[in-house]
């Protein structure tokens, strides 16, 4: 492989990372906000979040990616490739990240939060300052390893014509003719990407755990 | 209406996508879940060699991306010589790989199961084989079930990759009676709800298994 | 033949990260005999225990059952595995910690090793594992899950499945150690049948009243070392070893 085959690589490879960022930024944000407004207890609502976690948690990306990316201009709706791409993974995430949020948040002790009326605290003062920090510690190992399923799930983007780390191993060995280096060199970059985010989360669960005694 | 009348005319390779695709999953998730048993023995039998090589290739596998391995069997084994059909290349990506991810599961949790229920049974002369399949396998079976469903479902997603390396299961048989009417939403939709009713069906399988341990007292794992 | 020891240490040694455990451990127990096994905590005598059914290997010393090398042979060379179990088959323990298998039933616990290790068939093992299950009063519970059981009920249950492989030695580590005060009577007036039935056994126990009424023999752990071996009556009222007089003497 020579440094032009390299530097393609490492083109797919920023595509890749940078619509995984933008989706995992989006989705952890959504996520909280679905675990919250779950939380209240709003009917029919409720129900509504429900099945859009369940729906979502079965549904695979590559199926999500083609039905967004296809039925948007169904309703005249122009819809880029990039977005349609990030839309899905930020759907699928977010139904993940939303069950992580609100298992943080049942877990929370009642004791604390009477604590922290007993302070003379709002509730959303007592949101702000207790319970969410305590959430993100108790949530973050569960988050990040959600985003290394969604780096192992973004070649799925692939299916739509954008050139990710897996679509571009096809365009370079339909030029050298030769599709195992630039394939094993893919694989290589992903394991450096998702092995960083694995030691983050043994990081993350030795700072949650670290809460928990 | 009348979009819905043609998904269900093209509904035969609509039927057809799924048997395919229900079919690489079972085969796939039964080998996968075998291979892992069988990888989580010889961790336990193994000399320190082939302990750290089955360690290292577990390792590998939950660091890449499942299509990337389906790739490299399907686009480069075929530079080693060895030429796989789409469905079997497919199927031999989603055994490895899930393998690993059981595997992986079983070691977990035999890391936290107590010694003493081991040490009484080779007290009482267990060994080998014998003590893995009455001993310890059906405890660490019982300790992973809440998460093999969701495994399971991992494993089932995962098939729609497939269709990238052109085998015809449920996503490719949506996108090609998309292409042929134009009818993107009604076929979308058609197969997304049979994949959410294939994981649903899954789960309850899954929760059903769990009586086993219920009555033995597991509730708290 | 009566003559040969059914367990015999002969200069059992053993350390743990450079830490002495047992040193140059010599021990015979004959046919028929109980012999308790006495000492401060840390003093080596559960890991002699192990050292019996080779749970635990010993640096040096050889151990033997009923005259037959268990773990290394007689020139020294590592047994097989399998001939390791089977060896191990033919003596019982009782752990401090029951160690009860969780996914299977009390019948179930006791006919599991007689079936798949011994291979006697299931129906005459079941025969077998009920008559010993009434003689530990457990027969009622035959079909319960061991966590429903007391500590005291999972330690009989315990017992009977080591009875159920026809032992020639029972070994009991600390049987009683991790039970609460009302729950030890039941499981030491279990093992006290025993003796009557004329098991040999080697107990592990900080239960001297137990020691004193049941044992033939009563030996006692210092730091690794073997230093007193006697008869109860002896041992108690008249033992030579001042360690020995100052242990009877807080533990009263």
């Amino acid at each position: 492989m020579n440094s032009q085959t390299w530097l393609l690589l490492l083109e797919g490879a920023w595509t890749t990372v940078w619509i995984s960022a933008v989706s995992i930024a989006i989705g952890v944000v959504l996520g909280l906000g679905i675990a919250l407004v779950r939380m209240l207890r709003i009917p029919f609502v409720d129900q509504l979040l429900v099945l859009y976690v369940s729906i979502a948690r079965a549904t695979p990306l590559v199926t999500l990616v083609l039905f967004i990316f296809l039925v948007a201009p169904t309703f005249g709706i122009v819809m880029n490739r990039n977005l349609a791409a990030i839309l899905a993974l930020t759907l699928n995430t977010a139904a993940f990240n939303a069950e992580i949020w609100r298992g943080a948040f049942l877990s929370f002790s009642k004791e604390q939060r009477e604590a922290a009326m007993a302070c003379g605290m709002t509730p959303w003062l007592c949101f702000r300052r207790i319970m969410l920090p305590q959430m993100i510690t108790v949530s973050l190992p569960g988050l990040v390893n959600e985003m290394s399923f969604l780096i192992k799930g973004s070649p799925a983007i692939a299916v739509i014509g954008i050139v990710d780390l897996t679509r571009v191993t096809n365009r370079i060995s339909a030029v050298t003719y030769e599709p195992l280096p630039p394939i094993l060199a893919a694989a290589l970059l992903y394991m450096v990407v998702i092995y960083a985010l694995i030691q983050l989360q043994a990081l993350a669960e030795w700072r949650a755990h670290r809460l928990a005694v | 209406m009348e979009n819905w009348q043609i998904v269900w005319e093209a509904r035969d390779s609509l039927i057809s996508g799924l048997f395919t695709t229900i079919e690489i999953f079972l085969i796939g998730s039964v080998l996968a879940f075998l291979l892992g048993c069988l990888v989580v023995y010889l961790l336990e039998q193994a000399g320190p060699w082939l302990r750290r090589a089955l360690r290292v290739a577990i390792d590998l596998m939950r660091t890449l991306p499942f299509l990337i391995f389906a790739y490299l069997l399907y686009y480069g084994l075929p530079s080693l010589g060895v030429r796989l059909d789409a469905w079997t290349a497919g199927l031999i990506a989603l055994v490895i790989y899930h393998g690993a991810y059981f595997a992986e599961m079983l070691r977990g949790a035999r890391l936290v199961m107590p010694a003493g229920g081991v040490e009484a049974a080779r007290a009482c002369g267990f060994h080998g084989f014998t003590l893995f399949r009455r001993i310890l396998l059906p405890q660490l079976l019982i300790r992973v079930r809440p998460l093999i469903g969701n495994q399971l479902i991992y494993c089932l997603k995962d098939t729609a990759f497939l269709t990238i390396i052109t085998v015809n299961e449920l996503t490719a048989a949506a996108n090609s009676i998309q292409a042929i009417y134009f009818i993107p939403m009604e076929a979308f939709v058609a197969v997304i709800g049979l994949y959410w009713m294939v994981s649903i069906v899954i789960e309850l399988l899954v929760k059903w298994a769990g009586r086993f341990g219920r009555k033995r007292g597991f509730d708290h794992v | 033949m009566s003559e040969v020891p059914v367990v015999s240490l002969e200069g059992v040694s053993k350390s743990f990260n450079g830490v002495e455990v047992l040193r140059d451990i010599h021990l015979e127990v004959a046919r028929g005999e109980v012999v308790s096994v006495l000492g401060a905590s840390g003093s080596g005598k559960s890991t002699m225990l192990r050292c019996i059914n080779w749970l635990e290997q010993p640096d040096r010393g050889t151990v033997k059952i009923n005259g037959e090398h268990i773990g290394v042979d007689a020139q020294g060379k590592q047994m097989s595995v399998r001939a390791l179990a089977s060896l191990r088959a033919r003596t019982g323990m009782v752990f401090q910690s029951f160690n009860l298998w969780p996914h299977l039933t009390v019948l179930q616990n006791v006919i599991e090793a007689p079936v798949h290790v011994k291979r006697i068939p299931r129906s005459r093992a079941v025969e077998e594992a009920l008559a010993l299950l009434d003689k530990v009063g457990m027969g009622h519970k035959r079909d319960a899950y061991p966590y429903t059981l007391s500590g005291g009920q999972k330690q009989r249950v315990a017992i009977a499945r080591a009875l159920a492989m026809a032992p020639e030695v029972l070994l009991f580590d600390e049987p009683t150690s991790a039970l609460d005060p009302e729950l030890v009577g039941e499981v030491l007036a279990v093992m006290r049948a025993l003796s009557l039935d004329g098991y040999t056994m080697v107990v592990v126990t900080h239960e001297m009243e137990f020691a004193r009424a049941v044992s033939d023999q009563v030996v006692f752990l210092d730091k690794g070392k073997l230093i007193e071996r006697a008869p109860p009556e002896r041992f108690f009222t008249a033992p030579e070893s001042e360690r020995v007089q100052r242990f009877l003497a807080t533990h009263r």
